[in-house]
């Protein structure tokens, strides 16, 4: 189902994360998937995340379907030009696939094929208006498409606690000029700072589906401060983890931060996607440990 | 050769430019003299052409102005100044540039920059010169493999592993016009025997992240830093000092004969005092200064006179009245070479006299007299003595200040005396710590000398850069260090005075610098003024080899010499073997901007050439070439052999001529 | 603008047969030629067994009638090599070779890039020649370059106090538009309403 008619019929729209294997043995992730189905209204697959080579995200949407599961067929801009792009849009349609997460992509230096050449022929935006254009009958040059038009409901990314905020807002609104219909967040931690996007964001009228990433350590934490974009973890939640460090290890405060942080904001949005970094089993306990389930 | 036009930009079209300009009313225009082809004009049509776009759309123009090379930040910074209340008047700049022109711009202002044109994409660094070969810059050059052609930028789809399957004909299948690189890389390997290395390599894959931005960003701050240190432009030759800097001070034999020429100062040339057969002694004064701006000479030997005639002379272009002594071997002094005192006992008059009678002139190949300079009646307050030597190979400076510190000290104080001032520097540039070292040991007590050691760039040793790095104080254009308060003397002049003083001696013997390829004997030799050339090429064992001249001086601004029957004269430093440059015939200016970038007195040698080659002389020196310091960078960098340094000599000789003229008239 | 790195030995070893002529192009030393580099190279090159006949020190090579006239001037020490190693960007090495078809000439040198176009001082500022220039939109920035991803139409999501994902030392380029245009009191109205798509194919 199309998440835009999931907010309307009044829905907190829930999704977690797949990120596929180094390999095409996919039982494992299947396995996990279906483990969490219950709880979530879809799972996006990553592509290529953090341009670490991985299974192509297509390949694995179509098994998630196929298993009666609902992906997000997540798109960067950096390994594939607007032909490829469209392509691949068109698989897409033809696997029944209705929800993708347009992105621009990593840089390949970030990744483990650091000497690939990045393409970036398009970005979060273009990629977004050639997806509407295609909706629309034509492709990106101009020309007719046979037959009925594919339709999706489109997605993008937005970093609330991003400092400056500015910037990430005039992305955002030349996103929805695009033809975004929803976003899904970069790590959120701080409600406040949620809040201020959350207002500042609402004459968008578009729904924002806040992002939750599980701390497996206070470690994890402090490099992603200083290294991971978009993303702040404040003093007390550091604090927290490194108190009871067995618990930490064990998981269990990094569930019990998520679920708290899932509650907290829920009021503010419209819902919430959690990105458990290989942690999918404990999807699961956290959805109820906030006390709350995917209503599909 | 064909010469491409690798003109950067182009006009963006006109309702663009206008749709772009929307909202602004008065605009301020800025364009830059293109950059890669020939200079042919120096006027700027463009900015009539965009004139007419915005009068068509309505708009004025609050003012425009040409700039050469707009992407040089440093000079278009100050530029940019210059306009500064223009500029305010207007409601947006309007850049007619490539994107790195705009861009610097941007950068300066605060009022919305504009860009009407669109950069051209080149396919490649073409380099320097307007040839049709470009360089992909790749990281990873695949020439080795390919005969010599460039595969990333002669293949359409840059393919690194042979050929696609699109080609007919020969030609690529983007078109009939392009050839199929890989067609030509197999030709020409076969040409050279080598087809099969093909197939022998393994497969290639590029490496995208060689450019990467960390490295680049490192190298362009490192170079941006260096190239701006202490003044801006200069170059950085080889500097080739490792041939004599560990060789101490020698005695060279002295020869049977000298030649002393009456004119070896900036100023007019002495009266000899002697006539063929009168006996001489060493120290003995043989030249009468008959003008103001003149400096007495003396016998370097003691001996007999042969002859006084017109001789040869190392850097006149016409022969100079010279008196021949024939030696004696027996070095002689003449009575009046004694002492005068000490700096307790001698007064500032007392000095400026014997450094008179002693017949010094600014040793570091200028030759100005120096008791004319101390005798200024302009206000000093400092004497910065030179020891940067910055001219390759040189080390005069640098094994006085090692072997005799405290004379170079002394003298120093002695011209300090003299001239009235408390405060002295010796300037050394860093290629030389040890001498800069013993130099500040020495002067450990002083409180009112100091050594400034500063980074080695030629022409750091030229007076103007110095008085800038060392004391902030900027020369005035046209004027002298002495305009600033600063009297500018040499290492060597500063021993010269000590010895003047102390020992009574005056000028008649100097350190040279003898070094190059197919010098035997290379070192740093004391030599009496007036030996030939041809005696110390026996001495020293030179055989100067195939494409190799002898110059004196240095071996940047050295005076080459075809013919040897020339003397060691007061300011010869140096006697070099260099590499003789190819003779090549100068081409068009392809306005590269290598001079702009290089030229210390920040002209526009490109456009003083242009300009003198125009006869236009009026625009010579408003652009300033009476600023020239002729100190060559312009000529040694520039890509087109243009002879920069003769004509900027000519044109200067000629604005000066003008000015008599009409100094005369009226 | 282009600027040379000396190749290693290994890269170079396997190329050499018989006598080796060094072409040193020093038109390009001030900013490009890495001399160190090339001495110690030199010398491993000696080491490894190379019989350096001749070195000869030129400039602008890329200048085809100067090389013609060069050749000319230098044709013993040319014909009587086998190899021809010239140390140069790749235009050097290529016009060079041009010009002797039939000899083996390989490059001593790999070329990369720095921004700016004349003179040899590398600029702050680069232009990615894209010929459908936006800067009068984007605060005078040009986009394609100063963001690592040639991004036209606003920031990704990966920059981290205010550097570029790709590298600490790099600024997010559409960071300092945003800035630029904030102190201008510029409004991003042209920029909100058009999606900017690239073409390649100028």
């Amino acid at each position: 189902m199309r998440f835009t008619e999931l907010t309307k019929m009044g829905r907190f729209v829930i999704t977690s994360e797949l990120g596929p294997p180094k390999g095409f043995h996919i039982e494992k992730a299947l396995h996990e998937s279906e483990i969490v189905w219950p709880y979530v209204h879809a799972i996006n697959v990553t592509d290529n995340q953090s341009s670490v080579m991985r299974l192509g995200g297509l390949a694995v949407c179509k098994m998630l379907k196929d298993k009666g599961i609902e992906p997000v067929f997540q798109v960067t801009c950096r390994d594939r030009n607007r032909l490829a792009l469209q392509s691949d849009i068109l698989s897409a349609a033809l696997f029944g696939i209705e929800n993708m997460l347009l992105l621009t992509g990593d840089h390949t230096t970030l990744g483990d094929h650091k000497d690939a050449k990045p393409v970036f022929d398009l970005d979060s935006v273009s990629l977004a208006h050639m997806v509407k254009k295609m909706e629309e009958g034509k492709d990106l040059a101009g020309n007719l498409l046979d037959g009925e038009p594919p339709k999706f409901c489109k997605g993008a990314v937005v970093s609330p606690c991003s400092e400056p905020l500015e910037p990430q807002l005039f992305k955002m609104e030349k996103k929805i000029k695009a033809g975004i219909e929803f976003f899904q967040t970069q790590a959120v931690y701080e409600a406040d700072k949620f809040e201020k996007f959350m207002k500042r964001v609402k004459e968008f009228g578009v729904p924002v589906y806040v992002g939750i990433v599980v701390l497996k350590s206070a470690g994890m934490a402090k490099f992603m401060n200083e290294n991971v974009a978009g993303i702040h973890v404040p003093e007390n939640l550091i604090e927290e983890l490194k108190k009871d460090k067995e618990k930490t290890k064990s998981g269990q405060t990094g569930v019990e931060i998520a679920a708290r942080l899932i509650k907290e904001l829920k009021p503010l949005c419209q819902g919430a996607h959690i990105m458990p970094l290989g942690w999918d089993d404990k999807v699961p306990k956290i959805l109820e440990l906030s006390g709350i389930k995917a209503e599909k | 050769m064909q010469k491409y036009d690798y003109t950067k930009y182009r006009f963006k079209p006109k309702a663009e430019i206008l749709a772009l300009l929307d909202g602004y009313k008065k605009i301020y225009i800025i364009s830059c003299n293109k950059c890669f082809n020939e200079l042919t004009t120096d006027a700027e049509p463009e900015i009539a052409e965009l004139t007419q776009i915005l009068n068509e759309g309505g708009k004025t123009t609050a003012g425009f102005m040409p700039v050469d090379f707009l992407c040089n930040k440093f000079l278009t910074e100050k530029t940019i100044l210059n306009i500064k209340k223009d500029i305010a008047a207007a409601d947006a700049v309007a850049v007619i540039s490539c994107g790195i022109g705009t861009q610097t711009v941007a950068g300066e202002l605060n009022v919305p920059v504009l860009t009407v044109c669109d950069s051209l994409d080149q396919g490649g660094q073409h380099g320097i010169s307007l040839g049709l070969q470009k360089c992909g810059a790749c990281g990873e050059c695949y020439l080795s493999l390919t005969g010599g052609i460039c595969p990333v930028v002669n293949c359409s789809k840059e393919l690194i592993n042979g050929a696609c399957g699109g080609a007919k004909q020969g030609k690529c299948e983007v078109s009939k016009d392009k050839d199929c690189a890989w067609e030509n890389i197999f030709n020409r390997l076969t040409l050279q025997g080598r087809q099969d290395l093909l197939l022998s390599q393994p497969p290639k894959i590029r490496n995208y992240n060689l450019n990467s931005a960390e490295i680049i960003e490192n190298y362009v701050k490192n170079i941006q830093a260096k190239r701006n240190e202490g003044f801006y432009g200069g170059i950085y030759p080889e500097e080739n000092k490792e041939l004599t800097s560990g060789k101490a001070i020698q005695k060279i034999k002295y020869p049977e004969t000298v030649c002393i020429p009456m004119l070896q100062n900036a100023g007019a040339t002495c009266e000899p005092l002697v006539k063929p057969g009168d006996k001489v002694k060493a120290g003995q004064k043989i030249g009468e200064a008959k003008a103001n701006i003149s400096a007495v000479v003396h016998s370097s030997v003691s001996g007999e006179v042969i002859s006084v005639e017109q001789r040869r002379h190392p850097l006149m272009p016409f022969s100079v009245l010279s008196v021949i002594i024939k030696s004696d071997n027996k070095l002689e002094l003449d009575p009046s070479v004694k002492s005068k005192g000490s700096l307790e006992s001698c007064s500032k008059d007392d000095i400026l006299l014997a450094v008179k009678n002693a017949g010094i002139v600014g040793m570091g190949g200028a030759q100005f007299p120096t008791h004319i300079k101390l005798a200024s009646s302009k206000p000093l307050d400092t004497v910065l003595l030179n020891g940067c030597e910055c001219e390759p190979m040189l080390n005069t400076d640098n094994r006085l200040m090692l072997e005799r510190p405290e004379q170079i000290i002394t003298g120093l104080k002695l011209l300090m005396k003299a001239a009235g001032v408390d405060k002295g520097i010796i300037a050394v540039e860093d290629n030389k710590p040890e001498a800069a070292n013993i130099l500040r040991e020495k002067l450990a007590a002083e409180t009112k000398i100091k050594v400034a050691v500063v980074k080695t760039k030629y022409p750091q040793g030229a007076e103007r850069m110095l008085i800038k790095r060392i004391l902030g104080r900027e020369v005035p254009r046209g004027g002298l260090p002495l305009d600033v308060g600063v009297l500018v003397n040499n290492i060597a002049t500063a021993n010269a005075v000590y010895e003047a003083v102390y020992l009574g001696r005056p000028l008649i013997s100097r350190i040279v610098t003898i070094a190059g390829s197919g010098v035997a004997n290379p070192g740093n030799y004391e030599i009496p003024i007036g030996m030939l050339v041809s005696d110390i090429v026996k001495s020293c064992g030179i055989i100067i080899p195939e494409n190799f001249e002898l110059k004196m001086g240095g071996a940047l601004m050295g005076f080459p010499q075809s013919n040897f029957e020339v003397p060691v004269i007061k300011g010869t430093n140096g006697i070099v073997v260099v590499q003789k440059k190819d003779v090549l015939r100068e081409e068009a200016c392809i306005k590269c901007g290598r001079c702009v970038n290089v030229c210390p007195m920040e002209l526009k040698p490109h456009k003083l050439v242009y300009y003198a080659k125009a006869g236009n002389w009026s625009r010579s020196e408003q652009e300033g070439v009476m600023n020239c310091i002729e100190c060559g960078c312009c000529e040694d960098i520039c890509s087109s052999k243009s002879e920069m340094v003769e004509i900027f000599k000519k044109s200067k000789k000629m604005l000066r001529e003008m000015k008599i003229n009409a100094n005369n008239r009226s | 603008m282009l600027i040379t790195e000396v190749k290693k030995k290994e890269n170079i070893l396997p190329f050499i047969k018989g006598k080796a002529l060094f072409i040193v192009c020093l038109g390009c030393k001030e900013v490009y030629f890495p001399e160190k580099e090339y001495l110690m190279l030199k010398a491993e090159l000696k080491t490894a067994g190379v019989d350096i006949n001749n070195e000869i020190k030129l400039d602008y090579l890329c200048n085809e009638d100067y090389t013609k006239d060069r050749f000319a001037i230098h044709k013993n020490e040319i014909n009587c090599a086998e190899t021809v190693i010239v140390f140069s960007c790749g235009v050097g090495v290529q016009v060079f070779s041009g010009l002797l078809p039939d000899k083996k000439v390989i490059p001593g040198c790999d070329s990369l890039y720095v921004p700016g176009f004349s003179g040899f001082t590398p600029s702050s500022y680069d232009c990615g020649q894209c010929g459908e220039c936006v800067i009068g939109i984007t605060a005078g920035i040009c986009p394609v370059k100063s963001c690592s991803k040639g991004l036209l139409n606003g920031q990704c999501g990966g920059a981290k106090k205010g550097k570029c994902e790709v590298s600490k030392n790099k600024d997010c380029g559409w960071e300092k538009i945003f800035n630029r245009m904030a102190a201008l009191k510029e409004n991003d109205g042209k920029l909100k309403s058009t999606i900017k798509i690239r073409n390649y194919n100028k």
